[in-house]
């Protein structure tokens, strides 16, 4: 189960997303006002879908993290961070395509836009603390993935709380249905090829937190047996001159 | 005679113990002046950079640089402060002796959090009145000095409450204090961006600036109680397995 449910999720995914692009291109009908820079939308939605549902989930394991000393919340954070910054920066590079070709703008520091890229940087901040803190610096970025996940409903409702150009959400709920129809594919393809890519490096993570356990076992062991021997040593040579005091004094 | 609520009590404690911590570091900043003395030369320092770059800027343009040179200056100087915040305790290896003793966790927080507080209040003492005298489209700070001080006190709250929470992680990791800039500003951004906000409606005259401050009274809140309820755990960790983990990280290097 543990090693098939990714390669059964990558072989969805592989299998799926050349539909995804033919359904995009070919099938479903162009939109009037935007024309083909519309397509995009098919890769720009379910990539903001997945970051936002990654940051929650990094969010609520590195929670579990800091409560419960669970070393798979940590690998869970840790895997879902990075599904954020890659999803994030698909969405960062498809948003401005879109807005330069609808807008006239690429970047129009919308609030939806800035509430993103923000996102995007706390997890980016999130992954260099893991990888470069010094120990105890896990606490810390546990502490950064919970204030990204708070970002995420902010990110939700920018849109309404503050006056955007960014489309309204309820914009994917108004779609004709032959554009759901090829949304779907698109998002389950994406989510499919994510979810695959963070089962992967949780079983990665947990392995090199087991391995890295298992080393500090043997180092203490090792340790401590070396400590023992020393002490034998010393009780040895106490032993030597403690005999050749005694014949002295004999002479 | 009928005794208080257990709740009142733990509530009149925690705010004693908060106020004899604070007290007590800002005695010792007394003596030797340390953290002020420097945040204060860089706020003036930055102060004066910031002056020698924008002081040619036109009528039209100043109301939108000072708001901006405001709030950096801020962000800078926080970060300079907090690295500084837990330094006596890191220096003289105290920090171990003040979470052993009879202190709500909560009160170091809330202590260290008030202190860098003032500090940041302090240098913008500084930076206000400078802003002011450099720059014409400043006056409204000088016109409404109580909506000025609310603003600049719910700014820099808003950067102290955060701050603090990772100065003091950063100080138990034995980290690298180049950590908390990249910790430190994309967390304060938004903060930052509410502020600079309320800062160029006040500028305007702008009749919408008591409500961006009321966002930013609620982001304060929501950050204070976020950072509070994670002090602990980022300060003294019960993630024993990640610890581990480092640990053989560092016996190998």
């Amino acid at each position: 189960m543990g090693r098939t449910l990714p390669l059964v999720l990558f072989a969805f995914g592989a299998g799926t997303f050349p539909y995804c692009v033919q359904r995009v291109f070919f099938s479903t009908p162009m939109e009037r006002q935007m024309g083909t820079v519309q397509k995009i939308f098919y890769f720009h939605v379910p990539l903001a879908w997945i970051m936002m549902l990654m940051g929650v989930v990094c969010g609520i394991a590195a929670a579990i993290q800091l409560r419960r000393q669970s070393s798979r919340a940590e690998a869970t954070a840790i895997a879902a961070a990075e599904i954020v910054l890659v999803a994030g920066l698909g969405v960062l590079i498809t948003g401005p395509i879109w807005g330069h070709a609808t807008w006239g703008k690429a970047w129009t520091w919308d609030a939806r836009q800035v509430s993103t890229g923000l996102l995007w940087l706390i997890f980016a901040a999130y992954v260099l603390v893991r990888h470069y803190g010094a120990a105890g610096s896990e606490r810390l970025a546990a502490a950064l993935a919970i204030f990204g996940a708070i970002d995420v409903p902010i990110i939700y409702y920018a849109v309404k709380i503050w006056k955007t150009t960014h489309p309204d959400n309820n914009v994917v709920g108004t779609l004709p249905p032959e554009m759901w129809a090829t949304l779907w594919p698109c998002l389950a393809a994406l989510l499919a090829m994510s979810l695959g890519l963070m089962l992967t490096r949780i079983r990665q993570e947990v392995a090199e937190i087991s391995l890295d356990e298992g080393w500090v076992r043997i180092d203490d062991v090792v340790r401590s047996m070396t400590a023992k021997d020393d002490g034998k040593d010393a009780d040895k040579d106490d032993g030597k001159d403690a005999d050749k005091d005694a014949s002295k004094d004999e002479e | 005679m009928p005794q208080p609520p257990a709740a009142t009590t733990s509530l009149r404690s925690l705010a004693r113990q908060t106020w004899l911590l604070a007290r007590n570091d800002l005695r010792q900043e007394m003596r030797d002046f340390e953290l002020v003395a420097t945040a204060g030369f860089f706020t003036l320092v930055v102060l004066v950079m910031f002056g020698l770059s924008f002081s040619t800027l036109g009528r039209y343009a100043q109301p939108m640089a000072v708001p901006g040179i405001l709030w950096l200056a801020v962000a800078f100087v926080g970060s300079l402060t907090l690295t500084r915040i837990f330094d006596r305790e890191r220096e003289a290896d105290t920090l171990r002796a003040l979470l052993a003793a009879p202190v709500h966790r909560l009160a170091i927080y809330l202590a260290k959090a008030g202190v860098t507080l003032a500090v940041l209040l302090g240098c913008c003492a500084i930076l206000v009145p400078g802003l002011v005298l450099m720059f014409d489209a400043a006056a409204p700070f000088a016109e409404r000095p109580l909506a000025t001080f609310s603003l600049v006190f719910l700014g820099c709250a808003a950067y102290a409450t955060i701050g603090t929470l990772f100065a003091a992680g950063l100080s138990t990791s034995g980290g690298k204090n180049v950590l908390l800039s990249v910790i430190l500003y994309p967390l304060t951004s938004p903060a930052l961006m509410f502020a600079l906000v309320s800062t160029r409606t006040l500028l305007d005259g702008h009749p919408g600036f008591e409500g961006y401050l009321s966002q930013l009274v609620a982001l304060d809140i929501l950050q204070l109680v976020v950072s509070a309820w994670l002090f602990e755990s980022v300060l003294v960790g019960t993630a024993g397995g990640s610890s581990r983990r480092k640990r053989s990280a560092g016996r190998r290097t």
